[in-house]
């Protein structure tokens, strides 16, 4: 067993008088591919937010490639790579300046930076269009080049924060069909939030959230058989007493 | 501190200018607007004098709000930032709070002396004042400490603000109180005591004052050139400069600022 990507102890997160994570315990491994399973409201931005040093827990301990969250957070920021739900693409500027400031902002030297900006770029299908500015970009080019971003740095652990919403489902097979090469390639240990069942199917693990705390945690089979059920929108149900809301579609 | 991230920073604020052809044209064009409008009708007033012809007493005035406006609405961009998201990806890279306020300070600066520059190079010949070298040197150390200053201050501004709607607040108690009140348009040292107060709270008014050491010389002797000792005008700049990167940091990091407005979970 390899040492913990991610290692969670009793995380929570207040905003005010909300109790937006209450009390998390879990544990990525190196490479792996985990699943944050939960509506909307879960807790589930909050946690990445948290694991990324944006926000600071109200109580617990969070550990991120072997720094802490609270105490650490340069270092913690030195090695993950985050797609948040919504774009931070700078609209004025074409895709290969955005590459270019987030390879700045993450002090990678040019002669680093260059190929692996044409890489990204060939790698994410953004090549013909990567002179062109973000704001005539299609949400799928937008949502490609949010992850070439992302990963530009070659992150340890990568977070997608809810990355297929507003997506067609076109874009999101073809995101889904990016995520998995990705993987195969560099083995980077994935963090993926969504509220579609279908896209925790292909997890390794999955942790199903619901207000702020955790309802379940176990590969998609496990959760399945201890539930006695034959799909995840059942297990959610089995330990949440309720169903996940309705999801616009095709899920991946 | 990351020179990389703070290049970065900088590069892309003289990107996204140069991309807003309006901005460009509004930040060279306003200042012949006053001098043309305002010059017109003071000059009226002041012809009486005999002393000095209205415009050309204007125009270190008019490079101070080139720097005003350039820095200050360079570091309200932040506010834009959070909005459109892309503070996120600034503050999730590996560099500290205080080196995106140094990058950002810069990157107004920056802005701020370029357009001053431009807007000098074309203003200073058509009201016939001729800087000498010393002069020039004089005007570009205030020009630069000036956008020090006030892009400092507008990244504090930015991180206390929820919205950009409230830029017509800025406008109104910020922006033009410091631009009457810098002795831009009118020497302030006949201001009531109260007034003269918030002349020395105003960093602009420093800015000008060091202007007109620079380019007022000539004048100095009929009271148009700079009130305050030139070491004055410097140090009072670089100390706005510096409580304003060291406000900006802490505001940018804390949640309660900018961070926390940006990352508050969607409930």
């Amino acid at each position: 067993m390899t040492a913990a990507a991610i290692d969670v102890r009793g995380l929570g997160k207040d905003f005010g008088a909300v109790r937006a994570l209450d009390r998390l315990d879990l544990e990525v491994r190196e490479g792996e591919f985990f699943g944050l399973l939960g509506p909307n409201g879960a807790g589930k931005t909050t946690t990445v937010h948290l694991l990324a040093t944006l926000l600071a827990p109200s109580r617990g301990t969070a550990r991120v490639a072997g720094h802490d969250v609270a105490r650490e957070g340069l270092a913690v920021r030195r090695h993950i790579g985050l797609v948040f739900q919504e774009t931070t693409l700078d609209r004025d500027l074409t895709i290969t300046e955005n590459l270019r400031f987030a390879a700045r902002l993450w002090s990678l030297p040019d002669r680093v930076a260059r190929p692996r900006i044409d890489a990204v770029l060939r790698q994410f299908g953004l090549w013909e269009r990567r002179n062109d500015s973000v704001r005539g970009l299609s949400g799928g080019l937008r949502r490609a080049a949010d992850i070439a971003r992302g990963i530009l740095t070659e992150p340890r652990i990568l977070f997608l924060d809810e990355p297929t919403a507003g997506l067609d489902p076109r874009a999101r097979r073809a995101l889904w069909e990016q995520i998995r090469g990705l993987r195969a390639a560099s083995g980077v240990t994935v963090l993926l939030t969504t509220h579609y069942v279908a896209e925790a199917e292909p997890c390794d693990r999955v942790a199903v959230l619901d207000h702020g705390r955790l309802a379940a945690l176990g590969t998609p089979s496990e959760l399945k058989r201890a539930a006695g059920v034959d799909s995840l929108e059942e297990v959610f149900l089995a330990h949440t007493g309720h169903r996940l809301p309705e999801g616009e579609g095709d899920g991946g | 501190m990351s020179g990389r991230a703070v290049y970065g920073i900088v590069a892309r604020e003289f990107l996204r200018f140069l991309r807003q052809r309006g901005r460009v044209l509004a930040s060279i064009g306003r200042p012949f607007v006053w001098l043309l409008f305002a010059g017109a009708g003071f000059a009226t007033v002041f012809a009486g004098r005999n002393e000095i012809d209205y415009r050309v007493y204007m125009a270190p005035g008019l490079l101070g709000m080139v720097v005003m406006f350039g820095s200050l609405l360079a570091a309200l961009s932040t506010v834009t930032d959070r909005e459109a998201g892309v503070l996120r990806m600034v503050l999730v890279a590996p560099i500290r709070r205080s080196t995106v306020a140094l990058g950002k300070t810069l990157g107004a600066t920056a802005l701020g002396t370029t357009q001053a520059v431009a807007v000098a190079a074309l203003m200073l010949p058509l009201v016939h004042l001729r800087p000498t070298l010393g002069g020039a040197g004089l005007a570009l150390v205030a020009i630069v400490l000036s956008g020090l200053a006030l892009g400092a201050l507008g990244l504090v501004l930015a991180a206390s603000m929820r919205s950009i709607e409230n830029f017509a607040g800025v406008m109104n108690f910020v922006i033009f109180p410091m631009l009457f009140l810098s002795g831009a348009l009118y020497p302030v040292r006949h201001l009531g005591p109260v007034l003269r107060i918030a002349v020395l709270a105003n960093p602009l008014a420093y800015g000008v004052d060091l202007l007109k050491h620079a380019l007022l010389g000539a004048w100095a002797k009929t009271g148009y050139g700079g009130e305050m000792p030139v070491l004055l005008d410097c140090a009072a700049l670089a100390l706005f400069a510096l409580a304003g990167l060291a406000g900006a940091a802490p505001l940018l990091a804390r949640e309660g600022g900018l961070a926390r407005a940006a990352f508050r979970e969607r409930a």
